[in-house]
């Protein structure tokens, strides 16, 4: 049985993806909503604004289209709503708060890469302690209270739904590939200079 | 009265084929070919061929969470989360809600995974295709190993050749004893460094290695498109189901040619809870189902009743089928319905990355790789454990996925993920597991699906054999990536998989010598209630390291000419 969220998958599809990513993901999201997630998840404006950015950073607009233009911050939000839980949550939005402390929005392009560069080192040593986490949870900790470090770090939430959401949009894939949903065949071929990677 | 004598007409067949998975659409295919009118009686809801795949043709965007699970799906599809794979936005809609269709394990995990539809797991599987060898057939007896086979590799040899021509198996003829070939469509291409594995592995450890022989059509013959076959399109989302028919399925090939027949009936959403037995003719005269939806309950009548509703599924039916002369179960006299049960065991290996060959790629995306097959325990060879494993694998460029690790951002860094990658190089094993009669299932004494039949209890774990063997699995493919001059090497052992992970789930309703120690005979009859038979993965008396369905495919073919024959001769 179909259910309504794959139904506004179709009509988007039917109507020829006129429907705009953000409001597909909102028409989702509110169904998702109903379902009522076992964790609900929101940001503010401002948290928006700084996920838009960072993301941005990642897959900036050059000449094919860049992270926001192909809905990724959209995407990011509806991926943390529906497919993460609370640890991931928690440090997704301490990421979002150590941003607006650094007063991020407000730096100049050279300013905000440069403190996305720190945060990208940083990410090293937080993931080698969110592994360490991961198997200690479960003992006597608390969990509520080490959620935040258990968390895949913020950077690294932001760089995987960044790419994933780019790499899989329409945009992202017209941009970057070479689409070739029916190959029709199989051959091993010699690269071409600059050739850019099949997409199936 | 008249009209109860019409109703029991249209419910009377002269077969009835209980699933329409791999094993039930031959069984469909064959008896009706043979003159038979046929009821396959199929428990899921009808899916049609084509039109049916809804996710076949969606683009990647077209998914909400771009193929990922869900939470909500997460917490639906326990058991399908354990495979990584099956609940995944694109293919979820073929396989079953865990949560609405609970299972119990008592003892270690079992992953049950299930399909309930027109062509069941026909339309998910591997496709991987290989033949047994002789002594897949014989290790049980040389070893004194669960119950020896009452056939040999001889008696299914010719049924092969007949499944493999209808079917179409993709492969290269090597020659071995290990692994005897089939009858081939041509082989699909190798890419450059694994045509240099393949030398270097010839060269330097005398292994081996073949392209994965895969039913899908390279190149469509005469009986594939009379079916409305055509060839593959290499695009590798098999698993939504394939418009094309580029891979054998029972949509796409026995029940379409079943149906060509006129003599098929299909019928869907009917649960059989059991198999009616007649005492006095020590006989089964029908199967009683259960309506999925209204819960109304019908009985089908029939000369021949084939049980194919996969290894865990017959088996249960069967446990349900309780009379005076079977209160444990129809047939089962020696105790062993819901044991043995086997899988492959997988989840070892390892992993490289290969330097060089920057100018070598690969155009369309190949639903096969590369097969080493088994070499332990082969021959000279000796290990501290028994049978063997062989691997799955092969060599691809990396794509965008290899920047969420790397190092990076911004226009030089989305520039360079729209290019190839490095090539990477993975090898998994696919390890025999023995037959064990305290791998088990039962049926609940207590909880009962929505349908009121008893939920099954599993009660399952790896064994040392196996466990041993998974240390060979892993060094192994290590060693041999490291021969093969690749780098990087990273050799994985999964310490928590479990049986079933495989999806090959078999050995429930054994074939044997005799009645004392086995449920079906080597014609696939049960024992002593010989109109009914058992050609799906619970026939099993062994699990090779294969992959099974085509043994399947041609144990049904074997099994339905043998029952045609014997009713014919007034024997059933």
């Amino acid at each position: 049985m179909l259910n309504r969220r794959e139904a506004v998958s179709r009509i988007a599809m039917m109507v020829g993806g006129s429907l705009s990513a953000p409001t597909l993901f909102a028409m989702q999201a509110k169904e998702a909503g109903k379902k009522q997630m076992a964790d609900a998840f929101t940001l503010s404006p401002t948290q928006r604004q700084i996920v838009a950015a960072v993301a941005e950073h990642i897959i900036p607009k050059t000449d094919t289209a860049g992270a926001i233009e192909a809905g990724v911050p959209a995407f990011i939000e509806l991926m943390l709503t529906d497919c993460y839980h609370k640890p991931e949550h928690m440090s997704f939005k301490k990421g979002l708060a150590d941003l607006e402390k650094a007063k991020f929005l407000s730096q100049n392009q050279d300013g905000q890469v440069a403190v996305l560069t720190l945060l990208e080192a940083n990410t090293k040593e937080l993931m080698k302690g969110y592994q360490q986490s991961k198997m200690k949870v479960g003992d006597n900790l608390d969990k509520e209270a080490t959620a935040v470090n258990v968390g895949v770090p913020f950077w690294r939430l932001m760089k995987e739904l960044t790419l994933l959401g780019y790499y899989t949009s329409e945009k992202g894939i017209a941009g970057s590939f070479i689409y070739e949903p029916i190959p029709g065949k199989f051959e091993a071929i010699k690269i071409k200079p600059g050739q850019k990677s099949y997409q199936y | 009265m008249n009209l109860n004598i019409d109703a029991i007409k249209s419910q009377t067949f002269d077969a009835i084929v209980v699933g329409s998975g791999i094993s039930g659409g031959w069984a469909a295919k064959e008896l009706t070919e043979k003159g038979l009118k046929v009821a396959v009686l199929e428990r899921g809801r009808e899916i049609k061929h084509i039109e049916g795949y809804e996710t076949a043709l969606k683009n990647p965007w077209d998914f909400v969470h771009r193929g990922r699970p869900d939470n909500i799906a997460a917490e639906e599809y326990w058991a399908g989360m354990r495979t990584g794979y099956t609940a995944n936005e694109e293919h979820r809609y073929l396989f079953e809600n865990d949560k609405q269709n609970p299972y119990i394990e008592k003892k270690g995990g079992f992953d049950w995974l299930r399909a309930y539809h027109t062509g069941g797991k026909s339309l998910l599987w591997g496709r991987q295709s290989y033949r047994w060898n002789k002594s897949d057939f014989e290790a049980n007896a040389k070893e004194g190993i669960g119950t020896d086979w009452p056939i040999r590799y001889e008696d299914l040899a010719p049924w092969y050749a007949y499944v493999e021509k209808f079917a179409g198996i993709s492969g290269q003829a090597e020659g071995l004893d290990v692994l005897p070939d089939s009858d081939f469509l041509p082989a699909m291409s190798l890419t450059a460094p694994e045509i240099h594995f393949k030398n270097e592995m010839n060269k330097k450890l005398g292994r081996p290695v073949t392209v994965g022989r895969v039913a899908h059509l390279t190149k469509p013959g005469p009986q594939h498109t009379a079916v409305g076959r055509g060839s593959c399109q290499y695009r590798n989302k098999c698993m939504r189901g394939c418009p094309y028919g580029g891979y054998f399925s029972s949509l796409s090939a026995t029940l379409p040619a079943a149906m060509r027949t006129n003599r098929l009936t299909m019928i869907h959403n009917a649960i059989v809870s059991e198999i009616i037995y007649d005492e006095a003719s020590q006989k089964a005269k029908g199967v009683r189902v259960i309506d999925q939806n209204t819960l109304a309950v019908k009985e089908y009548y029939a000369k021949i009743i084939f049980v194919n509703a996969g290894a865990i599924g017959s088996t249960s039916i069967l446990m349900n089928s309780k009379s005076n002369r079977y209160q444990n179960g129809l047939g089962n006299d020696s105790d062993q319905l819901g044991r043995n049960i086997m899988d492959h065991h997988l989840g070892v290996g390892a992993s490289a990355t290969v330097e060089g060959f920057e100018d070598d790629y690969m155009f369309g995306s190949r639903p096969n790789g590369l097969y080493i097959p088994r070499y332990r325990n082969w021959g000279k060879d000796k290990r501290a454990y028994t049978r063997g494993f062989g691997y799955q694998g092969g060599a691809s460029r990396e794509g965008w996925g290899r920047g969420v690790g790397a190092d990076g951002f911004g226009a030089n860094f989305k520039e360079s993920l729209s290019h190839p990658g490095r090539w990477t190089v993975n090898f998994g094993g696919f390890g025999e597991i023995l037959p064990d009669p305290n791998n088990r299932f039962v049926l609940s004494q207590t909880a009962k699906d929505k349908w009121g039949l008893p939920v099954l209890e599993f009660e399952t774990s790896f064994g040392q054999n196996e466990l041993k063997m998974r240390e060979d699995m892993m060094n192994d493919a290590a060693e041999m990536l490291e021969a093969a001059g690749f780098k990087n090497i990273n050799a994985y052992n999964k310490s928590d998989t479990h049986i079933g992970l495989g999806i090959h789930e078999m050995g429930t309703a054994r074939m044997g010598t005799s009645v004392k120690n086995s449920i079906v005979n080597k014609h696939n009859q049960i024992h002593d209630v010989k109109n009914v038979f058992m050609t799906d993965g619970a026939a099993m008396a062994s699990a090779s390291c294969v992959n099974p369905s085509l043994t399947y495919m041609a144990m049904t073919a074997r099994a339905a000419e043998f029952a045609v024959s014997e009713l014919k001769k007034k024997n059933l």
